[in-house]
């Protein structure tokens, strides 16, 4: 496990504001966006690339040791973008390119148009049998490589999740950790009235995991439990991070409608303006 | 051309109103209700209302246990997730066990335009089309939309219908317009050349038939707006007397509207043909219209393409 220092935690906190001014400033490009599940992942993100992540290269995104990272959720994307292209996977010139006729960064992302990207999500339910594939396929080769997953807790419902669940655990794939982002709301609403899958937790054990739940906005938190993993020899993990959509905007914040929003250039400059509010206080 | 309405919040006006008519319909959402127009209904008939969220297949399988009680289903979301994602479901559950289960698959073509492949639908119609007995429609204008939607739900039987996103011009008169399932409707005589448009770029290949008309070119413009079972009649007439066909669809140009045509006169009229769509490759992103005239669906592409057509085999100097 690492414990991260509190001016390590700092540093991390700089840079989630910095990613959140990313996400905001490729929404501003086009004229909409899925912000809600970009910003409520925005830590867990942050943890990932900044802490926990081995061998991610970006002058070799293709690494052979490298840990694989999928966002299953790929509506999420524009996080993804946001880390890739601040850790120089590519240049932040694409942000402007968003909605036009062949971006490189469509509202889904395309692991044949952008470096660093490990699959063609989009379509809900395929990130986890893939990873889970991933992670067989590198236990195998004996590889010391890790599979992390991000999750919506709305795309739970896809049953091939669950029948990727049985076959992870299955097959001991203790190399492969799952977390999802609890932000509990989905397209239509909160995630229990359209289709409820409490107790989470429960399920997931019953199905072989080995869970813990976090606040997924606290990175020391984050970080602790991601660099636990394995939580049991012989499982994979399952971390449920308890999280707020749309988190840092606080017109968006926890609503329903900040799943897809449509910007409008007032909201826009708001949305900036508390940004760099949170990132003067941090001494960014 | 008049007023461009939205196809969904058509289709989620004629729901409410065939909820209305029989009470057997029921509204069946994959957590997208309001992105399906459902509301209307919903609010209406809330206890008809069921929403399950996002597990596309199992629901399609839910639904033909429904329609095995005498219910109505009305399963409308995304189009590739009730066509492909849900395809052994659509086979089986709907087309072999013959439930009476009607899929309306939204946002179809490249309607998604900027959300890519994943959430584009290129193959619906020819994943549907080798179902037996599933009808597939594919109407033409808000008019149509309305009218297929309430034929859909009086024929018994499984019904795939996809509908786009993108406003649609109105093109047919309400108080003349008439739906009849399987029959495709000549929206204009000619003797030339025939254009035979379906769903979201009919209203391009009516506006190419007007960019040709206008160069004295007399072109035949069918609208085709169910799939299968094909109108063949109608079909081998105009092959026949025009000779030179001519498909549009926001589809792949293999399987669908093109693929239907091609195989009915390939073994009963042999004549040439083109196809207008996506050819084999997986669609881009991007502003509607731009995306659109990648694949050469725009009205003046389209009229390009019949014109370089009609002058093929011409001699280049005299046109003789
Ligand atoms: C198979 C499939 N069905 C439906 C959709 C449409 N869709 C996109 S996002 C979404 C809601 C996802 O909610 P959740 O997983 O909770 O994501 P988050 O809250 O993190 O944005 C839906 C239904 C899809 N992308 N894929
Ligand atoms: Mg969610």
């Amino acid at each position: 496990m690492y414990k991260l220092t509190d001016a390590e935690e700092l540093e991390l906190k700089k840079r989630a504001v910095q990613l959140r001014k990313n996400v905001l400033a490729i929404i501003k490009a086009g004229d909409a966006g899925h912000i809600g599940g970009a910003l409520s992942a925005t830590e867990l993100m942050t943890a990932l690339y900044y802490k926990v992540l081995k061998n991610i290269d970006p002058k070799n995104p293709k690494r052979e040791d490298r840990d694989r990272f999928l966002m299953s959720a790929g509506h999420k994307c524009l996080i993804v973008y946001a880390v890739l292209a601040e850790l120089g996977f590519f240049s932040k010139d694409l942000f402007s390119t968003y909605f036009k006729l062949n971006s490189k960064l469509p509202g889904h992302p395309d692991m044949h148009k952008l470096p660093g990207i490990e699959s063609n999500t989009g379509s809900l339910g395929h990130g986890l049998p893939i990873a889970v594939g991933m992670a067989v396929g590198l236990n195998i080769d004996k590889s010391s490589s890790k599979v992390y997953v991000i999750m919506g807790d709305g795309e739970l419902g896809e049953g091939t999740n669950w029948e990727a669940a049985a076959a992870a655990s299955h097959h001991k794939t203790d190399n492969l950790v799952v977390m999802v982002d609890r932000n509990k709301f989905q397209l239509g609403g909160k995630t229990n009235d359209v289709m409820n899958f409490e107790p989470l937790a429960d399920k997931w054990k019953a199905f072989g995991w080995s869970t813990r739940s976090i606040d997924g906005h606290n990175l020391k938190e984050i970080v602790d439990t991601l660099t636990d993993a394995p939580f049991e020899k012989g499982k994979p993990s399952l971390i449920i991070c308890n999280t707020l959509k749309a988190k840092g905007i606080s017109f968006l914040q926890d609503t329903a409608a900040s799943h897809y929003w449509k910007v409008s250039p007032e909201q826009v400059v708001q949305a900036e303006k508390e940004l760099d509010a949170v990132a003067k206080e941090l001494g960014a | 051309m008049s007023d461009k309405k939205d196809p969904r919040k058509t289709f989620g006006e004629a729901l409410a109103e065939a909820g209305e008519k029989n009470s057997r319909v029921m509204a069946i959402s994959a957590d997208s209700s309001s992105g399906s127009q459902m509301t209307m209904f919903k609010n209406k008939f809330p206890e008809r209302h069921l929403e399950f969220g996002i597990m596309e297949p199992g629901i399609t399988g839910i639904c033909a246990g429904l329609a095995t009680t005498g219910k109505i289903p009305v399963f409308a979301t995304i189009a590739p997730f009730v066509t492909g994602r849900n395809f052994d479901q659509m086979k089986v559950d709907l087309g072999y066990m013959k439930q009476n289960v009607k899929v309306v698959g939204r946002c179809a073509g490249l309607s998604y335009y900027h959300l890519g492949p994943t959430h584009q639908s290129l193959e619906d119609v020819a994943l549907m089309r080798t179902i037996p007995g599933m009808t597939i429609l594919n109407p033409g204008d808000p008019v149509e939309i309305k009218a297929a939607t309430l034929a859909m739900i009086e024929h018994v039987g499984p019904v795939f219908m996809k509908i786009g996103s993108d406003p649609m011009p109105v093109l047919f008169d309400e108080s003349k317009y008439k739906f009849q399932l399987g029959k495709g409707i000549t929206m204009k005589e000619g003797s030339d050349i025939t254009i035979i448009g379906t769903g979201t770029v009919l209203c391009r290949a009516a506006e190419a038939a007007d960019i040709l008309e206008k160069e004295g070119v007399s072109v035949r413009l069918i609208n085709i707006h169910t799939i299968k079972p094909l109108d063949n009649e109608l079909i081998l007439k105009a092959a026949e007397e025009t000779g030179k066909i001519v498909t549009v669809e926001e589809h792949y140009t293999n399987g669908g509207l093109g693929g239907a045509v091609a195989e009915l006169l390939a073994q009963n009229c042999p004549t040439e043909m083109r196809m207008i769509g996506v050819n084999d490759q997986f669609g881009s992103n991007g502003p509607y219209d731009e995306l659109i005239g990648l694949y050469g669906l725009l009205g003046p592409q389209i009229a390009d393409t019949c014109r370089k057509f009609l002058a093929k085999g011409k001699c280049s100097c005299c046109g003789g």
